[in-house]
Parts: C-alpha cells; structure tokens; sequence
C-alpha cells in the first residue's frame, strides 16, 4: 500500500473518531450557540433558573426567607431579590420590602425606594418611584383612616391614591411589622424563593465552558482545536482522492 | 468542580452581582421631578392615565410585551405633556422623560441609565432626531430613527417609548 493511501486511512479512521467523541460536546456548543445567537427574541436574559443546586454550584449563598408581612388578605416574603407575593412571584431583582397594607380593593408594597401598588388581583396598578414619593428612603408604611402612610427622613405623609401626600400627624396609624417565619413556613418558602441565574447566563458559560470552572474554558479551547483538525482532515480526505483521480 | 474553581467562579458571580447591584440605581442624569419642573416652571399635580384592556394591548403592540402597570401617570397642560416612561434596553429599565406638544415630540431626555453599555443614546446628537417626530399609521414614528453601533437595544427601547409617549398623549387629550 502506498504512503499515500496509508496516511488517507489514518486520517479517514482519526477523522471519524474524533468527531464521534467529540459529538456531544459539539452539539452542545451548537445548541447554545444557536440559542444565544437569538437570545433576544427568546427573551433568554429575562428567563431565569431557580434551583438551589444550582446557585450552590455557582457558589451563590442562598439566603432562606426569615420574615413575613401579612395584612387582611395577602401574604408577602421575600429573600434574594424574589418576593413571594400571595403564593405568586410578582418578578425578578425586586427590593427588600419593608412593608405591606391593604386598603379596600388594592394593597401597596413598600421599599426603601418604591412603593408597588397592586389591585386585589395581584395586577400591578403603579411602581412609584423616588420622584413620586414624598420622601426617601422609605422607612415604614402603615395605614389611617383608608389612606396610604409613609414613614421617611423628611416626615410622615398621607395620601388616598398614591399621587399626592400630605403631612399626617403620627397618631392612629397601624404600622406594617413583619412577623418571623416558623421553621415549616421557611422550609416551604426557601425552594420558591432561591436564587436564579438567568438562562443567557448559563448558556454563555455552557458555551464558553466557564459552567466547568477553571480548566472549563480549556476544555472548550481543546475542542476548538479538535474542531479545526476535523476540518482540515475533512477538507484534506475530500480534496485528495478528487485530485488523485483528476490526475489520471 | 473542585472547590477552587468554584470559589473563582463564585466571586465572579459576586462581582457581577456588585457590579449589578450598584447599577441598579444606576446613573441619574437627572432626576424625574427636576425634569417636570424644568418643563412647566414647578411640579405641576400629576394626572394619571388608567389603562383599560382595549389601550393595554395596544400598549403592548408598541412595545412588543404587556405594559408593565395599569396606571401612567403624567403631566400636562392645555398643549404639552410630559410623560416619564421606564422601558428595558436590554436588562436594566432606562428612564427616559418625553415632552409632547401638539402631538409631536419637543424633546427628550434620558434621565436614569442603568445598562452597562449603550449610554450613547443619551447625547443630544441622537435625542434631537426625536424632535418633531408624530405619531404615522400603525402608531409608528413619522419617521426612522438611526441607529447607534453598540446601543442596538437601547435605541430600540428610546423609540419604543417614544411612540408610547405619543400614544399616550393623543389618548389623554381624547
């Protein structure tokens, strides 16, 4: 056998073994590649993961769930930037709330620099924020007399639709207080409220092999290289035997 | 994973978190109130706009989702109005206030910024191709909007509140 038909066979039967074990590795970068290349309008940095496995493996601490605010009809907790509102997660990277009152068919959420006024349903009505409050940061919130009270730096302030405030006198408001959790209630809370990596996040360290670690993005190198032998022993097995025939 | 590279990967999680966390607040370029005041000489009382289900969707046809609140409010007076809207560039709420007069833009300005990249679309060489714009059939711009390279989606998020500010205040003159 010539070398030349012996180096086509050794390259035939490395071509085909390094594709093949290095198929799932491929398709992976494929499929996070595709997706990230479209992440946008799959909305992928808006989506998020929540697993505890998973923040661990990222080494984030997950912080359980210590308090809660409850007024007539709603229940709120929150920890790592999730609030668990009435059973419901209302959104992501949402502040520590500070307070919770319920006057007829609405109920507002208070942080130091927002208020979240909500209709009964869970929909919400209005995010004020710093501009639109009387004063920050917010310190405590209460209900009077079916008007909305907020403790701040600057004073104390009333107002029946959130859009103007007044000056209100300490007396008669009932102050939200958050309440402790007991152990069952934390254990219950703590899965729903884990912290979440955002799927554009994770596809990216997928893709870039960081999900691995250290010697991840090495392993990635590595099959950018295995990628470029493949393509030249590809280009090489087809160019060569159509030359050689040409030849004669 | 060994507990190295989870302790270097942890910190750089914590890192972007820091990093996050202080754009969260992000950069105020000017503050919503001050930009209210400047336009009708003191804060005028706010007026709201409530959204009923029929202009909801067609607040979600300009903006491509389901507007995030029921209730807008706004400043105004027998010509102008003034509309602060908060709108997603690519992860982070821009905070943008849109001055309409006679159902064309005067101007605006970029009040809070808090991407990490795409500040661009705070310069008054792109902010003034705004100036003038109306609302065209299908509440588009009368106009296109170039682009800036590298601020794609915050281009993106200007025009669409731009087009809601328009909308917004031909529906609050009705």
């Amino acid at each position: 056998m010539s070398p030349r038909l012996l180096l086509l066979r050794l390259l035939r039967r490395w071509h085909a073994r390094i594709g093949f074990a290095a198929m799932l590795f491929f398709l992976i970068l494929a499929v996070t590649g595709l997706a990230l290349n479209h992440g946008q309008g799959l909305g992928l940095d808006g989506r998020f993961v929540h697993a505890e496995w998973l923040a661990r493996w990222y080494g984030i601490k997950s912080e359980p769930p210590r308090e809660v605010f409850r007024s007539g009809h709603h229940v709120l907790t929150a920890a790592n930037g999730r609030w668990l509102l009435d059973g419901k997660i209302p959104g992501e990277k949402l502040p520590r709330p500070v307070g919770l009152i319920e006057l007829g068919d609405i109920f507002v959420v208070a942080s130091d620099a927002a208020l979240y006024v909500y209709r009964e349903n869970g929909e919400l009505i209005e995010k004020l924020g710093p501009g639109a409050l009387p004063g920050s940061p917010v310190r405590a919130i209460g209900s009077s007399a079916r008007t909305i009270v907020l403790r701040t730096p600057s004073g104390i302030f009333a107002s029946a639709d959130a859009l103007s405030w007044r000056p209100a006198p300490q007396r008669s408001v009932r102050w939200s207080v958050p309440s402790e959790l007991s152990v069952s209630e934390q254990r219950a809370y703590e899965e729903a409220l884990a912290p979440g990596i955002s799927v554009e996040q994770l596809l990216l360290d997928l893709h870039s092999g960081r999900f691995a670690g250290r010697y991840g993005p090495l392993v990635v190198d590595l099959l950018a290289l295995l990628l470029a032998i493949l393509s030249l022993t590809g280009a090489w097995l087809f160019l060569v035997p159509r030359m050689h025939r040409g030849r004669h | 994973m060994s507990r190295r590279p989870r302790r270097s990967l942890a910190m750089l999680t914590l890192a972007l978190g820091a990093v996050a966390a202080g754009l969260v607040r992000g950069e105020v370029f000017q503050e919503p109130d001050a930009f209210v005041a400047e336009v009708f000489g003191s804060k005028p009382a706010p007026k709201v706009l409530w959204l009923t289900e029929d202009l909801q969707a067609q607040a979600a046809a300009i903006l491509g989702h389901p507007p995030a609140q029921l209730r807008q409010r706004y400043w105004s007076d027998a010509r102008k109005s003034v509309w602060i809207l908060e709108e997603i560039g690519k992860e982070e709420f821009i905070t943008a206030g849109f001055v309409v007069v006679d159902g064309r833009i005067d101007h605006v300005r970029v009040l809070v910024y808090r991407e990490s990249r795409g500040q661009e679309v705070r310069f008054p060489s792109f902010l003034k191709q705004f100036k003038e714009a109306k609302l065209a059939p299908g509440d588009r711009l009368d106009r296109e909007i170039d682009g800036i390279a590298g601020a794609t989606l915050s281009v993106a998020a200007m025009e669409r509140m731009a087009r809601l500010s328009l909308f917004f205040d031909r529906t609050g003159r009705k």
